[in-house]
């Protein structure tokens, strides 16, 4: 058995590029570099928080991370066994352990299957000896620990309101209890008040079943609240990952620190933000040298020319950044 | 007397199954250069506030009562051209999407020294003079150059920031500004926000700023109304909502915010949804969902009333404002 502060999902040096970017008039087919060089340790039992801004790469890096993409380069290993390589066959076992809970609970629910129906899928597929009344039972049980009233079965996903409808996906996900669980913004297109009780229904379950999350978002009053360790991403590499706590406390890369001042707060000390130079790149034309280079005020010549690589901090945390290490910053 | 005066603003949607009462006494007020905000879930009827004061609401919605007193006019009872002068002209409008406002196929520039000209007797030199000098001033970087771009060749925040450009052309005494910064990302908002907020100051224009965030809203503004199924429910200053909300549902939003949670507990939740224009209960809209509601509630729709500096639409308002302070627990 793992024990709990164990790796269950390693990342490793990882890439994902895409063919295909760029103008398809003028034919130019440029790479986009999704995901360039990540390295992460998910360990058991805690809740990791990626964050980063629209397009810095962390829904592809949790699609490759439980297989939906095949990495272009680097690993992905589940309890320490390789399986970023395996058939579809040897791969089945772990898609039941791994389960993934989408940003839209529109478009993630089939429209023409009846809440039952989506609820029994899973189930069917990978436990196919339960019998009819273990499924029904088992049903019941996940719709109301995600307090969901177990009589919606023969209802279709249009009757539900949003956060209705993501506390169904999250009982899908949770029907073949699964060990690891992969949030991709679950509750960015939900209304606040409605936000609370599906963060809630997540928190309950990751009491209850002992699940490891992989908990995607941009919302960074979610991590402070939600998550055990951070990685802020930025343009496809992690910039700076650290416990939740010591990140908001003291966030080190100079990213993080214009991340966190910029959320707005409640008592309107926020807005504190340093102001960004620039226009921000994509990920088709990455900057030479560390990718926030353009729009960091500490940016010199080095950081411009040469990638810095995630170190280990003697406080724990691991953070991308020449000037840090130079003790310019 | 207030720069605009909205008073007892009704709207409906006749459908086959009836009219749907979208917006319910709405009343406010705006001074010169103040900043109010409009904070609600979705569906609230936000954006139906604000669309009316300047008569862009989707057919077949209609306003059925209420007057919009803008510099002393009652802009409901105003003909289409007599709007046109005042719309865009007086009170400039910012939507979430810069493409609402951004014609694809037209330069920046040529879009600007359109619409100074469309409200102004200025030649094409002068009208192009002051749109590079707003460009300058919403910081965009070579206004000159950017001036002859068409609005793909920007991204999204510089697409948010040219529509500020626009906004502010005609010297317009209010703009109305609904989710500007939703779809961008946070450092953006707050580059943008601290924007707005500076060139509301110095130009004293007054701004509307419709968000579900708030956050923004405290940032932002001064004032706040908080809507709820068409309806204002609390109405005051930024600082007293925020810190000793008086209505039950405000009190819950605010208690369910993370920054207001101790790490990792359960978030305070307030149970079920808002509901739809043609599932509204009787009585106060919110009562469902109410920790503090009585019999009262579920048959007498409360007035917003006075009740120490702010106003709030609720019968047990007293008992709630009795628990601001103690912790922000709503259930
Ligand atoms: N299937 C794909 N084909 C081409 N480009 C893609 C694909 N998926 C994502 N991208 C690009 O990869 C980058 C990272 O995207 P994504 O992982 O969705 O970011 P995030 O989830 O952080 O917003 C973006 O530039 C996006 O446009
Ligand atoms: N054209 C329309 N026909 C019928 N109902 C509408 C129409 N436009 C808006 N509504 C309804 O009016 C209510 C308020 O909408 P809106 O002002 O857009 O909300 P908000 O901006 O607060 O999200 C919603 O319930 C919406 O469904
Ligand atoms: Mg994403
Ligand atoms: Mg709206």
């Amino acid at each position: 058995m793992t024990g709990p502060r164990e790796t269950l999902v390693g990342i490793t040096d990882v890439v994902k590029h895409f063919a295909g970017g760029g103008n398809v008039l003028k034919r130019e087919k440029r790479k986009v570099h999704a995901v360039n060089g990540v390295t992460l340790a998910i360990r058991q039992g805690e809740s990791f928080c990626l964050v980063g801004e629209s397009g810095c790469g962390k829904s592809t890096l949790a699609r490759t991370v439980i297989g939906l993409n095949a990495p272009t380069a680097g690993t992905i290993t589940y309890r320490g066994q390789r399986i970023d390589d395996l058939t579809p066959k040897a791969m089945a076992p772990y898609r039941r352990r791994m389960q993934m809970v989408f940003q839209n609970p529109y478009a993630s629910l089939n429209p023409r299957m009846t809440v039952q129906t989506i609820l029994e899928e899973p189930i069917r597929f990978h436990f196919p000896r339960l019998s009819r009344a273990e499924v029904k039972a088992k049903v019941e049980e996940v719709m109301l620990s995600v307090g969901n009233d177990p009589h919606w079965g023969s209802r279709y996903p249009h009757e539900f309101s949003g956060g209705q409808r993501q506390r169904i996906s999250i009982a899908r996900a949770l029907m073949v209890d699964p060990e690891f669980v992969v949030a991709d913004e679950p509750i960015s297109a939900l209304d606040v008040s409605i936000q609370a009780q599906v963060l809630n229904v997540m928190m309950d379950a990751r009491d209850q079943r002992d699940l490891t999350y992989l908990f995607i978002t941009h919302d960074l009053s979610v991590v402070e609240h939600f998550g055990s360790r951070v990685g802020v991403m930025y343009l496809g590499t992690v910039c700076e990952l650290a416990e939740t706590k010591a990140l908001f406390a003291n966030p080190r890369h100079p990213y993080t620190q214009i991340l966190l001042a910029a959320i707005p707060r409640l008592d309107a000390s926020g807005f504190r933000h340093t102001r960004l130079a620039g226009e921000v790149p994509t990920a088709m034309d990455l900057p030479s040298g560390c990718v926030f280079h353009p729009r960091c005020p500490h940016a010199n010549a080095r950081c411009k020319a040469e990638i810095p690589a995630l170190k280990d901090q003697p406080d724990g945390t691991a953070i991308a950044c020449h000037g840090i290490e130079e003790g310019r910053i | 007397m207030a720069l605009l005066d909205v008073s007892n603003l009704n709207v409906e949607f006749p459908t086959r199954h009836g009219t749907l009462h979208a917006l319910r006494d709405v009343s406010f007020t705006l001074d010169k250069g103040e900043r109010l905000g409009i904070v609600g879930e979705s569906g609230a009827g936000k954006s139906l506030a604000a669309f009316a004061i300047i008569n862009l609401l989707s057919k077949p919605g209609r306003i059925s009562g209420g007057t919009i007193t803008f510099e002393g006019q009652d802009l409901t009872a105003m003909d289409t051209d007599a709007l046109r002068s005042i719309r865009g002209n007086r009170i400039s409008m910012i939507f979430q999407d810069p493409m609402m406002t951004l014609n694809p196929v037209l330069t920046i520039g040529t879009q600007m020294v359109e619409t100074l000209q469309a409200h102004r007797r200025i030649s094409h030199a002068e009208a192009k003079r002051i749109a590079i000098a707003k460009l300058r001033e919403v910081t965009i970087p070579s206004p000159e150059e950017r001036f002859d771009s068409y609005p793909h060749e920007l991204s999204g925040g510089m697409r948010q920031r040219v529509v500020i450009a626009i906004a502010l052309l005609t010297d317009p005494s209010i703009i109305i500004a609904d989710e500007p910064t939703t779809a961008l990302d946070v450092t953006i908002q707050a580059e943008i926000m601290a924007l707005m907020l500076d060139l509301c100051e110095t130009h004293d224009v007054g701004l509307i700023l419709i968000t579900h965030d708030l956050g923004v809203v405290s940032e932002v503004t001064q004032r706040v109304n908080v809507m709820y199924a068409g309806r204002v429910i609390e109405t005051g200053s930024t600082r007293d909502i925020i810190d000793a909300p008086k209505h039950p549902y405000t009190r819950g939003l605010i208690a369910a915010l993370p920054q207001q949670n101790e790490a990792a507990q359960r978030l305070n939740q307030i149970p079920g949804s808002m509901p739809s224009l043609d599932g509204i209960p009787p009585g106060c809209a919110f009562n469902p969902r109410c920790p503090h509601v009585g019999e009262r509630c579920r048959r007498e729709i409360p007035a917003l009333r006075a009740l120490g500096e702010q106003q709030v639409a609720c019968h047990s308002a007293e008992e709630v404002a009795a628990l601001a302070g103690n912790g922000g627990s709503a259930s």
